[in-house]
């Protein structure tokens, strides 16, 4: 294996003469070139410094103390009390670590996309299976775009849903989700296929994934997608009958493909075995165009 | 933990975070001021355009809020840039994707050089044309194999680094870095007379 990328030299395709430079030679040295085109704003590190205090003084922030696991407990239940002030300093990072509280120490990396925080956690149990839950309180597609404020896309591929409803998400936004019935492979019975649409631009973490398995980098319409093929824990945000204080779920949530069917929007699809028929589904999702 | 030799400002980051820790907000202005230049380099590489001044408040003020989190013995810097990173992606998504690859281009393509052509003699002058061509080409990379790009080529992190900040394996950085380079180079017209090339 060659160990020195950086050295193109050494890679010299067989059966091509170098009359000019290595077409790698070249594009190194493009890449090179186009980072010294890079236009940096000037803000001396003093003014970043001054901003930066001063919004942290006048975001009142406590004092952020090193996380040692015995206080977890404790600060899980603080968040809970005051998710609201916390979410408004938005530390969101802080508070979906905080709700995926098992094996936190194995948690090895993580990353966020469009309101999902995943957490790579190789040593983490491999959850048991769990049908996919259905569309409780089912509304009309027209109710659940007005209640969520924007319009569910709806994949060709599996034509109208069956049911749809519409849950509340912290700041007043909403996730809606589509249901389809299935058959269950090999005459298993009734299975759902799901759909959860969600703004995912927010800074905001809205669902909390953690995962044993890396997930599997595809493309949907030219656009980043996400497959995570193992079933993994899966958290997500819950009102009370109150209507009032929110509380997190877990749940375990089997291949899901994680990937954005309209500008602005995160869609998770549940309920696919396969990822090419995932996928599959999620290109039949009509353009919008306008 | 020191910042690397040759940065502008070295700080005893371990000493600086405990402080922080500690109560003492104001010591934060040390880091922010240490790897302010950075943070901006890395915003404006990742298409944050105009936004960057912006988004790089932000990941300042979010790593403050998790810096209870922050890891011992591990460096600052890739952890800051993981934060300005998501921060671009944020502002970047919600402002829809177009303007990820115009922010980007008018970050890259119209700005003369910062750094005079005069380290390496053998660097030629790059023409807007190819530069755009090259830019053109890393729209079309996947999200990963851009990041990778970025991160080693146009914020000259080496693979270490990288592997911190992306918070990927070493062996990840790799071989997505190669895939990259490999889809670069069949993506951009050949040397010289800028017809397609076929390996």
């Amino acid at each position: 294996m060659n160990e020195r990328e950086g050295d193109p030299e050494e890679r010299l395709p067989e059966g091509r003469l170098s009359e000019d430079r290595l077409p790698e030679d070249r594009l190194h040295e493009d890449l090179r070139e186009l980072s010294r085109h890079i236009r940096v704003p000037d803000v001396a590190g003093e003014t970043m410094a001054e901003r930066v205090i001063a919004q942290i003084i006048a975001e009142s922030v406590p004092v952020p103390v090193a996380e040692p696991p015995g206080r977890f407990e404790r600060l899980r239940a603080l968040l809970r009390r005051h998710w609201r002030r916390l979410t408004a300093a938005l530390c969101g990072v802080v508070t979906i670590l905080v709700l995926t509280p098992p094996v936190r120490a194995a948690v090895a990396e993580w990353f966020n996309w469009g309101g999902v925080e995943v957490e790579y956690a190789p040593e983490s149990p491999r959850p048991t299976d769990e049908p996919v839950p259905g569309c409780e309180n089912p509304v009309s597609l027209a109710q659940a775009a007005r209640r969520a404020g924007f319009t569910p896309a709806v994949p060709k591929a599996l034509g109208a849903p069956d049911a749809v409803s519409v849950t509340g998400l912290p700041l007043g936004r909403h996730v809606v989700s589509l249901c389809w019935r299935a058959d269950g492979a090999g005459g298993a019975g009734e299975a759902i296929v799901r759909l959860d649409e969600f703004p995912g631009d927010l800074d905001m973490t809205f669902f909390g994934k953690m995962v044993r398995v890396e997930p599997q980098q595809t493309v949907v319409g030219g656009a980043d997608a996400w497959w995570f093929r193992e079933p993994h824990l899966l958290t997500f945000w819950m009102k009370d009958k109150d209507d009032q204080i929110w509380e997190h779920a877990e749940r375990t949530a089997g291949p899901t493909l994680l990937w954005s069917p309209s500008p602005g929007i995160t869609g998770r699809l549940e309920g696919e075995e396969s990822m090419r028929r995932a996928v599959e589904i999620a290109e039949s999702v009509p353009a919008q165009g306008s | 933990m020191r910042t690397r030799e040759g940065d502008r400002i070295a700080v005893d980051e371990g000493v600086v975070i405990e402080r922080v820790r500690a109560g003492e907000a104001e010591a934060y202005a040390e880091l922010v001021r240490a790897h302010t230049p950075i943070a901006l380099r890395a915003a404006a590489a990742l298409g944050a355009g105009a936004d960057a001044e912006d988004v790089v408040q932000q990941a300042f003020f979010k790593a403050y809020c998790s810096l209870g989190r922050f890891r011992e013995g591990s460096s600052f810097r890739p952890w800051l840039l993981r934060i300005v990173a998501n921060e671009t992606r944020n502002t970047v998504r919600s402002a829809g994707r177009l303007r990820a690859a115009t922010g980007r281009e008018a970050t890259l393509i119209g700005a003369e050089p910062l750094i005079p052509d005069s380290a390496d003699p053998a660097v030629a002058a790059l023409e807007g044309e190819r530069r755009s061509a090259l830019l053109g080409a890393l729209e079309r990379l996947g999200e990963d194999q851009r990041l990778v790009v970025t991160y080693r080529y146009l914020l000259d992190m080496d693979e270490a680094e990288t592997a911190e900040a992306l918070g990927w394996p070493r062996g990840t950085v790799k071989s997505r870095l190669n895939r990259a380079l490999k889809k670069l180079g069949r993506l951009l017209p050949g040397p010289g007379e800028g017809g397609e090339e076929h390996e």
